[in-house]
Protein backbone atom coordinates (compact mmCIF):
# COMPACT_ATOMS: atom_id res chain seq x y z
CA UNK A 1 0.00 0.00 0.00
CA UNK A 2 2.01 3.02 -1.25
CA UNK A 3 -0.94 5.05 -2.15
CA UNK A 4 -0.46 7.42 0.33
CA UNK A 5 3.65 7.11 0.90
CA UNK A 6 6.72 8.71 -0.63
CA UNK A 7 5.97 11.18 -3.17
CA UNK A 8 2.47 9.82 -4.26
CA UNK A 9 0.61 12.00 -1.71
CA UNK A 10 2.22 14.89 -2.49
CA UNK A 11 1.35 14.69 -6.06
CA UNK A 12 -1.83 14.12 -5.36
CA UNK A 13 -1.95 17.07 -3.08
CA UNK A 14 -0.97 19.36 -5.81
CA UNK A 15 -3.43 17.39 -8.47
CA UNK A 16 -6.19 18.53 -5.94
CA UNK A 17 -5.20 21.85 -5.50
CA UNK A 18 -4.84 22.09 -8.95
CA UNK A 19 -8.48 20.85 -9.40
CA UNK A 20 -9.49 23.21 -7.03
CA UNK A 21 -7.64 26.32 -8.46
CA UNK A 22 -9.46 25.60 -11.44
CA UNK A 23 -13.38 24.86 -10.11
CA UNK A 24 -12.58 27.83 -8.00
CA UNK A 25 -11.44 30.18 -11.02
CA UNK A 26 -14.47 28.31 -13.09
CA UNK A 27 -16.81 29.48 -10.05
CA UNK A 28 -15.48 32.98 -9.55
CA UNK A 29 -16.05 33.54 -13.67
CA UNK A 30 -19.94 32.27 -13.68
CA UNK A 31 -20.66 33.93 -10.58
CA UNK A 32 -19.34 37.31 -11.54
CA UNK A 33 -20.39 37.59 -15.17
CA UNK A 34 -24.76 37.36 -15.75
CA UNK A 35 -27.13 38.67 -13.86
CA UNK A 36 -26.63 38.65 -9.51
CA UNK A 37 -27.05 35.36 -7.76
CA UNK A 38 -30.56 34.86 -6.57
CA UNK A 39 -32.24 32.14 -5.15
CA UNK A 40 -33.44 30.97 -9.05
CA UNK A 41 -30.34 31.31 -10.64
CA UNK A 42 -28.43 29.23 -8.09
CA UNK A 43 -30.80 26.53 -8.15
CA UNK A 44 -30.34 26.30 -11.50
CA UNK A 45 -26.91 26.69 -11.84
CA UNK A 46 -26.42 24.26 -8.64
CA UNK A 47 -28.98 21.35 -10.34
CA UNK A 48 -28.03 21.25 -13.90
CA UNK A 49 -25.54 18.40 -14.78
CA UNK A 50 -22.70 20.28 -15.27
CA UNK A 51 -22.71 22.44 -12.16
CA UNK A 52 -23.94 19.19 -9.88
CA UNK A 53 -21.20 17.12 -11.54
CA UNK A 54 -18.51 20.20 -10.52
CA UNK A 55 -19.65 20.23 -6.96
CA UNK A 56 -19.27 16.60 -6.18
CA UNK A 57 -16.13 16.94 -7.84
CA UNK A 58 -15.24 19.90 -5.74
CA UNK A 59 -15.93 18.54 -2.67
CA UNK A 60 -14.33 15.34 -3.36
CA UNK A 61 -11.13 16.89 -3.92
CA UNK A 62 -11.48 19.14 -1.10
CA UNK A 63 -12.16 16.08 0.99
CA UNK A 64 -9.17 14.39 -0.61
CA UNK A 65 -6.95 17.75 -0.46
CA UNK A 66 -7.94 18.45 3.26
CA UNK A 67 -6.89 14.61 4.17
CA UNK A 68 -3.40 15.04 3.19
CA UNK A 69 -3.08 18.05 5.38
CA UNK A 70 -4.15 16.40 8.15
CA UNK A 71 -2.00 13.45 7.65
CA UNK A 72 0.93 16.03 6.83
CA UNK A 73 0.24 17.94 10.63
CA UNK A 74 -0.51 14.20 12.16
CA UNK A 75 2.86 13.03 10.94
CA UNK A 76 4.92 16.28 12.22
CA UNK A 77 3.23 16.81 15.69
CA UNK A 78 2.08 13.46 16.80
CA UNK A 79 3.97 10.42 17.31
CA UNK A 80 1.68 8.21 19.56
CA UNK A 81 1.13 5.97 16.68
CA UNK A 82 -2.50 4.81 18.05
CA UNK A 83 -3.29 8.28 18.71
CA UNK A 84 -2.23 9.50 14.79
CA UNK A 85 -4.02 6.22 13.43
CA UNK A 86 -7.34 7.08 15.73
CA UNK A 87 -7.59 10.94 14.00
CA UNK A 88 -6.70 10.27 10.91
CA UNK A 89 -9.09 7.59 10.74
CA UNK A 90 -11.51 9.65 12.44
CA UNK A 91 -10.50 12.34 10.08
CA UNK A 92 -11.20 9.84 6.96
CA UNK A 93 -14.53 9.13 7.82
CA UNK A 94 -15.88 12.46 8.62
CA UNK A 95 -14.57 13.57 5.43
CA UNK A 96 -15.83 10.96 3.40
CA UNK A 97 -19.32 11.33 5.12
CA UNK A 98 -19.37 15.06 4.07
CA UNK A 99 -18.78 14.13 0.46
CA UNK A 100 -21.23 11.24 0.85
CA UNK A 101 -23.30 14.26 2.08
CA UNK A 102 -22.75 16.51 -0.83
CA UNK A 103 -23.76 13.40 -3.09
CA UNK A 104 -26.94 13.10 -1.83
CA UNK A 105 -27.84 16.88 -1.89
CA UNK A 106 -26.98 16.59 -5.29
CA UNK A 107 -29.03 13.65 -6.04
CA UNK A 108 -31.61 15.13 -4.39
CA UNK A 109 -32.15 18.56 -6.24
CA UNK A 110 -30.84 17.25 -9.37
CA UNK A 111 -32.73 18.73 -11.92
CA UNK A 112 -30.77 17.34 -14.89
CA UNK A 113 -30.09 19.34 -18.22
CA UNK A 114 -27.12 21.19 -19.05
CA UNK B 1 27.32 8.37 29.54
CA UNK B 2 24.73 7.13 27.34
CA UNK B 3 21.92 8.13 29.98
CA UNK B 4 23.40 11.60 30.01
CA UNK B 5 23.18 12.11 26.36
CA UNK B 6 20.04 10.86 26.60
CA UNK B 7 18.50 13.55 29.30
CA UNK B 8 20.29 16.28 27.54
CA UNK B 9 18.49 19.68 27.20
CA UNK B 10 18.03 20.80 23.66
CA UNK B 11 16.71 24.70 23.01
CA UNK B 12 13.68 24.66 20.64
CA UNK B 13 11.76 27.49 21.98
CA UNK B 14 9.95 28.83 19.22
CA UNK B 15 9.47 32.39 21.18
CA UNK B 16 12.72 33.09 21.27
CA UNK B 17 14.06 32.09 17.47
CA UNK B 18 13.49 34.59 14.83
CA UNK B 19 11.45 33.26 12.28
CA UNK B 20 12.04 34.42 8.60
CA UNK B 21 8.87 35.66 6.52
CA UNK B 22 8.82 32.59 4.74
CA UNK B 23 8.44 30.73 8.09
CA UNK B 24 5.51 33.05 9.03
CA UNK B 25 3.67 32.16 5.58
CA UNK B 26 3.89 28.77 6.14
CA UNK B 27 2.70 28.33 9.33
CA UNK B 28 -0.26 30.52 8.25
CA UNK B 29 -0.88 28.14 5.51
CA UNK B 30 -0.99 25.12 7.86
CA UNK B 31 -3.28 26.93 10.20
CA UNK B 32 -6.02 28.78 7.49
CA UNK B 33 -5.43 24.44 6.61
CA UNK B 34 -7.18 23.45 9.68
CA UNK B 35 -10.05 26.46 9.84
CA UNK B 36 -10.70 25.32 6.29
CA UNK B 37 -10.97 21.45 7.25
CA UNK B 38 -13.08 22.61 10.11
CA UNK B 39 -15.64 24.78 8.33
CA UNK B 40 -16.15 21.83 5.72
CA UNK B 41 -19.13 20.22 7.70
CA UNK B 42 -20.77 23.47 7.61
CA UNK B 43 -20.07 24.42 3.76
CA UNK B 44 -21.61 21.15 2.60
CA UNK B 45 -24.54 21.99 4.86
CA UNK B 46 -24.58 25.76 3.67
CA UNK B 47 -24.91 23.88 0.32
CA UNK B 48 -27.54 21.66 1.11
CA UNK B 49 -29.72 24.58 2.73
CA UNK B 50 -29.25 27.19 -0.11
CA UNK B 51 -30.82 24.59 -2.66
CA UNK B 52 -33.75 23.61 -0.35
CA UNK B 53 -36.08 26.64 -0.34
CA UNK B 54 -35.83 30.36 -1.36
CA UNK B 55 -35.85 31.70 2.52
CA UNK B 56 -32.84 29.32 3.81
CA UNK B 57 -31.16 30.91 0.54
CA UNK B 58 -31.71 34.67 1.86
CA UNK B 59 -30.71 33.06 5.74
CA UNK B 60 -27.58 32.06 4.59
CA UNK B 61 -27.43 35.60 2.70
CA UNK B 62 -28.11 37.40 5.21
CA UNK B 63 -25.57 35.72 7.76
CA UNK B 64 -23.64 38.08 7.84
CA UNK B 65 -26.14 40.57 9.88
CA UNK B 66 -24.75 39.48 13.14
CA UNK B 67 -21.54 41.15 14.05
CA UNK B 68 -20.11 37.39 15.45
CA UNK B 69 -21.26 35.70 12.62
CA UNK B 70 -19.41 38.30 10.49
CA UNK B 71 -16.62 38.29 12.56
CA UNK B 72 -16.00 34.45 12.24
CA UNK B 73 -17.21 34.36 8.58
CA UNK B 74 -13.92 37.31 8.13
CA UNK B 75 -11.67 34.49 9.52
CA UNK B 76 -13.25 32.04 7.11
CA UNK B 77 -12.43 34.63 4.25
CA UNK B 78 -8.88 35.22 5.46
CA UNK B 79 -8.09 31.22 5.87
CA UNK B 80 -9.59 30.44 2.47
CA UNK B 81 -7.53 33.43 0.88
CA UNK B 82 -4.18 33.14 2.62
CA UNK B 83 -4.54 29.19 2.05
CA UNK B 84 -5.04 30.13 -1.95
CA UNK B 85 -2.69 32.05 -2.17
CA UNK B 86 0.46 29.94 -0.27
CA UNK B 87 -0.87 27.27 -1.99
CA UNK B 88 -0.42 28.89 -5.23
CA UNK B 89 3.22 30.32 -4.28
CA UNK B 90 4.06 26.46 -3.59
CA UNK B 91 2.76 25.33 -6.95
CA UNK B 92 4.95 27.94 -8.65
CA UNK B 93 8.06 27.03 -6.57
CA UNK B 94 7.59 23.53 -7.28
CA UNK B 95 7.81 24.03 -10.89
CA UNK B 96 10.89 26.22 -10.06
CA UNK B 97 8.72 29.59 -10.80
CA UNK B 98 10.32 32.20 -8.29
CA UNK B 99 11.81 29.26 -5.86
CA UNK B 100 15.01 31.97 -5.02
CA UNK B 101 15.74 33.21 -1.61
CA UNK B 102 14.63 36.74 -2.94
CA UNK B 103 11.97 36.25 -4.59
CA UNK B 104 10.12 33.79 -2.40
CA UNK B 105 10.17 36.49 0.17
CA UNK B 106 8.71 38.72 -1.60
CA UNK B 107 6.15 36.16 -2.65
CA UNK B 108 5.34 35.26 0.71
CA UNK B 109 5.01 38.97 1.81
CA UNK B 110 2.90 39.17 -0.93
CA UNK B 111 0.78 36.36 0.13
CA UNK B 112 0.53 37.75 3.86
CA UNK B 113 -0.47 40.81 3.17
CA UNK B 114 -3.25 40.23 0.37
CA UNK B 115 -4.95 38.05 2.37
CA UNK B 116 -5.12 40.12 5.62
CA UNK B 117 -6.24 43.12 3.29
CA UNK B 118 -9.25 40.98 1.91
CA UNK B 119 -10.20 39.39 4.82
CA UNK B 120 -10.66 43.51 6.44
CA UNK B 121 -12.22 44.36 3.50
CA UNK B 122 -14.80 42.17 3.76
CA UNK B 123 -14.90 42.55 7.78
CA UNK B 124 -15.22 46.48 7.23
CA UNK B 125 -17.99 45.41 4.63
CA UNK B 126 -20.47 43.42 6.58
CA UNK B 127 -19.68 45.53 10.03
CA UNK B 128 -20.33 48.61 8.37
CA UNK C 1 29.76 45.15 24.17
CA UNK C 2 26.51 43.06 26.31
CA UNK C 3 26.37 38.94 25.69
CA UNK C 4 23.79 36.70 27.02
CA UNK C 5 24.96 32.87 26.28
CA UNK C 6 23.02 29.68 27.76
CA UNK C 7 24.99 27.55 29.89
CA UNK C 8 24.48 24.05 30.86
CA UNK C 9 26.91 21.73 32.15
CA UNK C 10 26.01 18.22 33.00
CA UNK C 11 27.89 17.66 35.95
CA UNK C 12 26.98 20.52 37.90
CA UNK C 13 23.64 21.56 36.36
CA UNK C 14 20.23 20.08 35.85
CA UNK C 15 18.81 22.88 33.91
CA UNK C 16 20.16 25.44 31.55
CA UNK C 17 20.37 28.56 32.70
CA UNK C 18 21.38 32.29 30.92
CA UNK C 19 24.26 33.65 31.36
CA UNK C 20 24.73 37.76 31.51
CA UNK C 21 28.43 38.84 30.19
CA UNK C 22 30.29 42.42 29.78
CA UNK C 23 33.21 42.38 27.26
CA UNK C 24 35.35 45.44 26.23
CA UNK C 25 36.10 44.14 22.24
CA UNK C 26 39.76 45.24 21.09
CA UNK C 27 40.66 46.49 18.10
CA UNK C 28 41.28 43.39 15.96
CA UNK C 29 37.83 42.04 16.65
CA UNK C 30 35.61 41.50 13.91
CA UNK C 31 33.76 38.36 14.14
CA UNK C 32 31.57 37.36 16.96
CA UNK C 33 34.21 34.28 17.22
CA UNK C 34 36.83 37.00 17.95
CA UNK C 35 34.52 38.02 20.88
CA UNK C 36 33.76 34.44 22.45
CA UNK C 37 37.61 33.61 22.14
CA UNK C 38 38.09 36.98 24.56
CA UNK C 39 35.67 36.27 26.47
CA UNK C 40 37.07 32.46 26.89
CA UNK C 41 39.95 34.07 28.37
CA UNK C 42 37.86 35.75 31.22
CA UNK C 43 35.50 32.64 32.00
CA UNK C 44 37.50 29.49 30.77
CA UNK C 45 34.43 27.46 31.54
CA UNK C 46 32.24 28.55 28.51
CA UNK C 47 32.51 25.88 25.96
CA UNK C 48 31.65 26.25 22.21
CA UNK C 49 33.24 24.75 19.15
CA UNK C 50 36.13 26.52 16.60
CA UNK C 51 38.32 25.51 14.39
CA UNK C 52 39.79 27.21 11.49
CA UNK C 53 37.66 30.62 11.94
CA UNK C 54 37.20 31.50 8.52
CA UNK C 55 33.69 29.55 7.73
CA UNK C 56 35.65 26.34 6.48
CA UNK C 57 35.37 23.45 8.92
CA UNK C 58 31.59 24.78 9.89
CA UNK C 59 32.40 23.84 13.59
CA UNK C 60 30.96 27.21 15.65
CA UNK C 61 27.47 27.31 14.59
CA UNK C 62 25.04 28.49 16.53
CA UNK C 63 21.95 30.39 17.32
CA UNK C 64 23.35 34.31 17.07
CA UNK C 65 19.99 36.39 18.30
CA UNK C 66 17.11 33.90 17.14
CA UNK C 67 18.98 33.30 14.05
CA UNK C 68 21.59 29.74 13.20
CA UNK C 69 25.07 31.29 11.76
CA UNK C 70 28.29 30.91 11.97
CA UNK C 71 30.12 32.74 15.14
CA UNK C 72 33.34 32.69 13.03
CA UNK C 73 31.46 34.88 9.70
CA UNK C 74 29.22 36.71 11.57
CA UNK C 75 30.68 40.46 12.07
CA UNK C 76 30.44 42.14 15.24
CA UNK C 77 29.53 45.61 13.54
CA UNK C 78 25.28 45.72 13.33
CA UNK C 79 24.98 43.02 15.92
CA UNK C 80 21.64 43.78 18.45
CA UNK C 81 22.77 43.94 22.43
CA UNK C 82 22.51 41.93 23.95
CA UNK C 83 23.52 39.11 22.00
CA UNK C 84 22.02 36.20 22.77
CA UNK C 85 23.86 33.08 21.76
CA UNK C 86 21.78 29.31 22.40
CA UNK C 87 22.94 26.81 20.65
CA UNK C 88 21.60 24.71 17.82
CA UNK C 89 17.78 24.85 18.02
CA UNK C 90 16.29 21.03 18.38
CA UNK C 91 19.19 19.15 18.77
CA UNK C 92 20.88 17.63 22.36
CA UNK C 93 22.80 20.03 24.28
CA UNK C 94 26.30 18.14 25.46
CA UNK C 95 27.62 21.66 27.04
CA UNK C 96 26.56 25.07 26.85
CA UNK C 97 27.42 25.78 22.68
CA UNK C 98 28.33 22.25 22.24
CA UNK C 99 25.46 20.32 20.43
CA UNK C 100 25.43 16.33 20.01
CA UNK C 101 25.53 16.23 16.34
CA UNK C 102 25.85 12.30 15.90
CA UNK C 103 22.00 11.34 14.65
CA UNK C 104 22.66 14.79 12.23
CA UNK C 105 26.18 12.84 10.19
CA UNK C 106 23.65 9.09 10.85
CA UNK C 107 21.44 11.26 8.57
CA UNK C 108 24.12 12.90 6.45
CA UNK C 109 25.96 9.19 6.00
CA UNK C 110 22.28 7.30 5.31
CA UNK C 111 22.44 9.33 1.76
CA UNK C 112 25.30 7.85 0.80
CA UNK C 113 27.85 10.60 0.24
CA UNK C 114 30.21 8.94 -2.02
CA UNK C 115 30.24 8.05 -5.22
CA UNK C 116 28.80 4.88 -6.42
CA UNK C 117 30.30 3.78 -9.53
CA UNK C 118 30.63 0.03 -10.58
CA UNK C 119 32.07 0.37 -14.43
CA UNK C 120 35.53 -0.27 -14.64
CA UNK C 121 37.59 2.82 -14.01
CA UNK C 122 39.46 4.58 -17.10
CA UNK C 123 43.30 4.30 -17.14
CA UNK C 124 43.45 7.90 -15.45
CA UNK C 125 39.95 9.11 -14.21
CA UNK C 126 36.72 9.61 -14.55
CA UNK C 127 36.18 13.05 -16.87
CA UNK C 128 33.56 15.29 -16.62
CA UNK C 129 32.25 18.25 -18.91
CA UNK C 130 32.23 21.58 -18.08
CA UNK C 131 28.75 21.68 -18.33
CA UNK C 132 29.10 18.41 -16.00
CA UNK C 133 31.32 19.74 -13.86
CA UNK C 134 28.97 22.96 -13.76
CA UNK C 135 25.94 21.24 -12.00
CA UNK C 136 28.14 20.42 -9.12
CA UNK C 137 28.32 24.20 -8.16
CA UNK C 138 26.05 25.29 -5.19
CA UNK C 139 26.19 21.71 -3.65
CA UNK C 140 29.64 20.58 -3.11
CA UNK C 141 30.19 23.67 -1.20
CA UNK C 142 28.45 22.53 2.13
CA UNK C 143 30.62 22.21 5.03
CA UNK C 144 27.92 20.19 6.88
CA UNK C 145 27.75 23.15 9.87
CA UNK C 146 24.14 21.95 10.43
CA UNK C 147 22.84 25.25 10.76
CA UNK C 148 20.25 24.89 7.82
CA UNK C 149 18.77 21.11 9.53
CA UNK C 150 18.80 22.65 13.03
CA UNK C 151 16.83 25.58 11.56
CA UNK C 152 14.15 23.53 9.75
CA UNK C 153 10.75 23.13 11.44
CA UNK C 154 10.56 19.71 9.78
CA UNK C 155 13.52 18.52 10.82
CA UNK C 156 12.03 19.83 14.67
CA UNK C 157 9.80 17.36 14.65
CA UNK C 158 10.85 14.60 13.51
CA UNK C 159 15.31 14.73 13.90
CA UNK C 160 15.14 10.63 13.82
CA UNK C 161 13.60 10.49 9.94
CA UNK C 162 13.17 13.24 8.17
CA UNK C 163 17.18 13.62 6.22
CA UNK C 164 16.87 17.26 6.49
CA UNK C 165 18.42 20.22 4.10
CA UNK C 166 21.70 19.11 4.58
CA UNK C 167 21.15 15.74 3.85
CA UNK C 168 19.52 16.19 1.10
CA UNK C 169 21.40 18.76 -0.50
CA UNK C 170 24.45 16.21 -0.30
CA UNK C 171 22.11 13.71 -1.63
CA UNK C 172 21.21 15.51 -4.68
CA UNK C 173 25.03 16.67 -5.27
CA UNK C 174 25.68 12.78 -5.88
CA UNK C 175 22.60 12.84 -7.70
CA UNK C 176 23.46 15.57 -10.16
CA UNK C 177 27.27 14.14 -10.34
CA UNK C 178 27.52 12.70 -14.34
CA UNK C 179 29.89 10.16 -12.63
CA UNK C 180 27.27 8.72 -9.94
CA UNK C 181 25.77 5.52 -11.49
CA UNK C 182 23.58 5.12 -8.62
CA UNK C 183 20.97 7.70 -9.16
CA UNK C 184 17.46 5.17 -9.38
CA UNK C 185 18.87 3.47 -5.98
CA UNK C 186 19.26 7.13 -4.49
CA UNK C 187 16.08 8.46 -5.85
CA UNK C 188 14.31 5.48 -4.63
CA UNK C 189 15.93 5.44 -1.22
CA UNK C 190 14.76 9.37 -1.28
CA UNK C 191 11.00 8.46 -2.16
CA UNK C 192 9.57 8.03 1.60
CA UNK C 193 6.90 10.17 3.27
CA UNK C 194 9.50 11.20 5.98
CA UNK C 195 13.29 11.23 4.76
CA UNK C 196 12.42 13.48 1.77
CA UNK C 197 8.76 14.94 1.54
CA UNK C 198 8.32 16.22 5.11
CA UNK C 199 10.05 19.19 3.99
CA UNK C 200 7.30 21.74 3.43
CA UNK C 201 9.42 24.36 1.21
CA UNK C 202 9.29 26.71 4.59
CA UNK C 203 13.07 27.88 3.50
CA UNK C 204 14.32 28.51 6.72
CA UNK C 205 17.73 26.11 5.22
CA UNK C 206 18.27 28.64 2.60
CA UNK C 207 17.81 31.67 4.56
CA UNK C 208 20.39 30.94 6.84
CA UNK C 209 23.21 28.96 5.14
CA UNK C 210 26.71 30.51 6.19
CA UNK C 211 27.85 29.66 2.83
CA UNK C 212 24.64 31.11 0.78
CA UNK C 213 23.59 27.70 -0.65
CA UNK C 214 20.56 26.34 -1.08
CA UNK C 215 19.01 23.41 0.15
CA UNK C 216 15.65 24.20 -0.84
CA UNK C 217 16.03 23.85 -4.17
CA UNK C 218 18.04 20.98 -4.04
CA UNK C 219 14.95 19.22 -2.44
CA UNK C 220 12.77 20.92 -5.61
CA UNK C 221 15.12 18.85 -7.68
CA UNK C 222 14.80 15.98 -6.16
CA UNK C 223 11.37 16.07 -6.45
CA UNK C 224 11.32 16.60 -9.81
CA UNK C 225 13.39 14.02 -10.44
CA UNK C 226 11.23 11.89 -9.05
CA UNK C 227 8.21 13.24 -10.45
CA UNK C 228 10.20 12.48 -13.66
CA UNK C 229 11.03 8.80 -12.73
CA UNK C 230 8.00 7.72 -12.17
CA UNK C 231 5.97 8.95 -14.86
Amino acid sequence: MRLFLGQRAWVLQRVTALVLLFLLALGAATLLTGPPLDYERWHALATSTHGAVLIVVFFAALGLHGWIGVRDIALDYIHAPMLRLALLAVVGVLLFAIVIRVVLTMAAHFAGGA
Amino acid sequence: MRARVEAAPKFLNLLQIRFPIGAIASIGHRISGVLLVLSLPLLALALDRSLHSEAEFAVLRDLVSAPWRAVLLALLVWAATHHLLAGIRHLLMDVGIGSGLSQARTSAWAAIVAAAIVALIAAARWLA
Amino acid sequence: MRLSIYRFNPETDLKPRMQDYELAPEAGDKKLLDALMRLKTIDDSLSFRRSCREGVCGSDAMNINGRNGLACLTPLVGLKEPVVLRPLPGFPVIRDLIVDMTQFFAHYHSIKPYLINDTVPPERERLQSPAEREKLNGLYECILCACCSSFCPSFWWNPDKFIGPAGLLQAYRFISDSRDTATAERLAYLDDVYRLFRCRTIMNCTEVCPKGLSPSHAIERIRQALVRESS
